[in-house]
């Protein structure tokens, strides 16, 4: 046990005994496919028309803000481009289903019925319809658990959507499923309503998915911070359905590499090289400057 | 010259139905009265065939129990080896027991089980120091224990398992 909660090298063992468990869960996941399957099965035309015609809707209304949505996120790239800020990442994601939750009362977690070889990852963000859910604590073969935001030892960088007021959001202890703010000053413009979004600061979750809706806020005069209070928009016990955010961080990368790139060394530059380079500093463009620096310090170095 | 050793797949096929009951997913209201079904199985095979069920089986029923549930490895298997043990110095007294004073002693049992499990969990910072509300699945398993023993009872006889 000590050894287990210290050192990582029974991770394989468990990862191992954990093709024993999987059929087990397997099995006690029956009754809930079974009743979905009955819910399936047994419905009659009429509802399944009524539903059809408001899923029709629904995705009606879906793809008009979506069609608003594309013309905002190239207007934002423009914006950002013009700042030279990194873009924001959009990841792919991954369906999953929540087949267990943890027997613990203590702690909040849920398994889901992706692992190693759907590709899941430790820290890998989930999501569901509605925002942020957790992330991927313990990947076993073909399942993994999932720390919910809701765990009394689980803390979320976030934001306010409003004016981007930073706090954390950790699990409330206790019984009731919720959020607190810990270590908001008193004085931080946080109200009732505000919608928190993830920060990304944590470089854990994908930034600027929709977290929790702030539910209470009380200011006491006797403690240094206020206590806020906040209510997860995912539907932690209600759906079934996830996603596995699949992050692509090249965007990140390949970017800030350009722009410490943008600005030229001013080396001394030896004199057979000063011709040329005067003569190509004529042509714009950073790209071409750049790497005639490149060159000018190669020549450098072959000169010594 | 002993009893033949016979019907080890009921026993195991108590245990595995025990492990299913013990990870079928609660309501959350009703989490903190689920009955502890793995211990009591194991309980019940240690008194009635204390020859075949032991620490070691405890052991490794408990190691199998952290793995299903994610938990720290030997959480489980220490807290079962302890019970085991228990109930092996207690199991003749254990038979002649009616079925309340049998109630009670598994309340102590799993009462036990569940502290020092909850007890490392806290100390490893698993879950957090809160109410003594688990215990109430001691309680249930008192609850059902009467019924459960009939069962296994039943099977045990009707497999013939030694």
């Amino acid at each position: 046990m000590f050894a287990d909660s210290r050192f990582d090298y029974l991770d394989r063992v468990r990862f191992t005994f954990a093709y024993l468990s999987t059929p087990v869960y397997w099995v006690a996941d029956i009754p809930a496919r079974a009743s979905s399957w009955i819910d399936d099965a047994f419905v009659s035309q009429r509802d399944l028309i009524e539903e059809n015609a408001q899923l029709r809707q629904q995705l009606l209304f879906a793809q008009r803000e979506l069609q608003l949505l594309a013309g905002l996120a190239s207007e934002n790239s423009r914006l950002r481009e013009l700042q030279e800020a990194s873009q924001a990442v959009q990841g792919r994601v991954i369906a999953a289903e929540i087949i267990n939750v943890s027997n613990d009362p203590g702690s909040r977690r849920v398994l889901i019925n992706r692992g190693a070889h759907n590709g899941v990852f430790e820290g890998q963000a989930i999501l569901d319809a509605h925002g942020l859910m957790g992330q991927a604590v313990e990947v076993l073969p073909f399942t993994s658990w999932v720390l919910l935001i809701t765990d009394s030892r689980h803390g979320i960088p976030v934001q306010v959507n409003r004016n981007g007021e930073r706090a954390i959001a950790r699990g409330s202890r206790g019984d009731a499923p919720g959020l607190e703010l810990e270590y908001v000053p008193d004085t931080a413009d946080i109200v009732v309503g505000d919608l928190l979004v993830s920060s990304g600061l944590g470089q854990r979750y994908p930034k600027d998915y929709p977290v929790a809706q702030v539910t209470s806020v009380y200011h006491d005069p006797g403690q240094p911070f206020a206590l806020i209070r906040a209510r997860p928009l995912a539907q932690m016990d209600r759906t079934r359905h996830v996603m596995l955010v699949v992050p692509d961080d090249e965007v990140i990368g390949g970017n800030s590499i350009e722009v410490i790139q943008d600005f030229p060394a001013p080396a001394p530059l030896p004199d057979r090289n000063t011709e040329a380079a005067a003569a190509e500093k004529v042509t714009p463009g950073p790209d071409l400057t750049q790497s005639n620096d490149d060159d000018s310090q190669v020549g450098a170095q072959g000169d010594l | 010259m002993g009893p033949r050793a016979n019907g080890l797949w009921i026993i195991i096929l108590s245990l595995l139905l025990a492990y299913l009951l013990a990870i079928v997913p609660f309501p959350d209201w009703a989490m903190h009265y689920r009955p502890q079904w793995v211990a009591m199985v194991l309980i019940y095979w240690i008194m009635a065939l204390p020859y075949r069920v032991g620490i070691g089986a405890a052991w490794f029923a408990g190691l199998f129990m952290d793995i299903l549930e994610g938990s720290l490895l030997g959480l489980n298997a220490l807290s079962f080896a302890l019970i085991a043990y228990i109930t092996l110095s207690l199991h003749q007294r254990l038979r002649m027991f009616s079925a309340l004073q049998q109630s009670g002693m598994i309340l102590a049992l799993v009462g036990l089980n569940m502290t020092l499990t909850y007890w490392i969990k806290v100390a490893t910072e698993q879950t957090d120091a809160g109410s003594l509300l688990f215990l109430l699945g001691a309680l249930s398993s008192a609850f059902v224990w009467p019924w459960l023993f009939v069962v296994l009872r039943q099977l045990r006889r009707g497999f013939d398992v030694r």
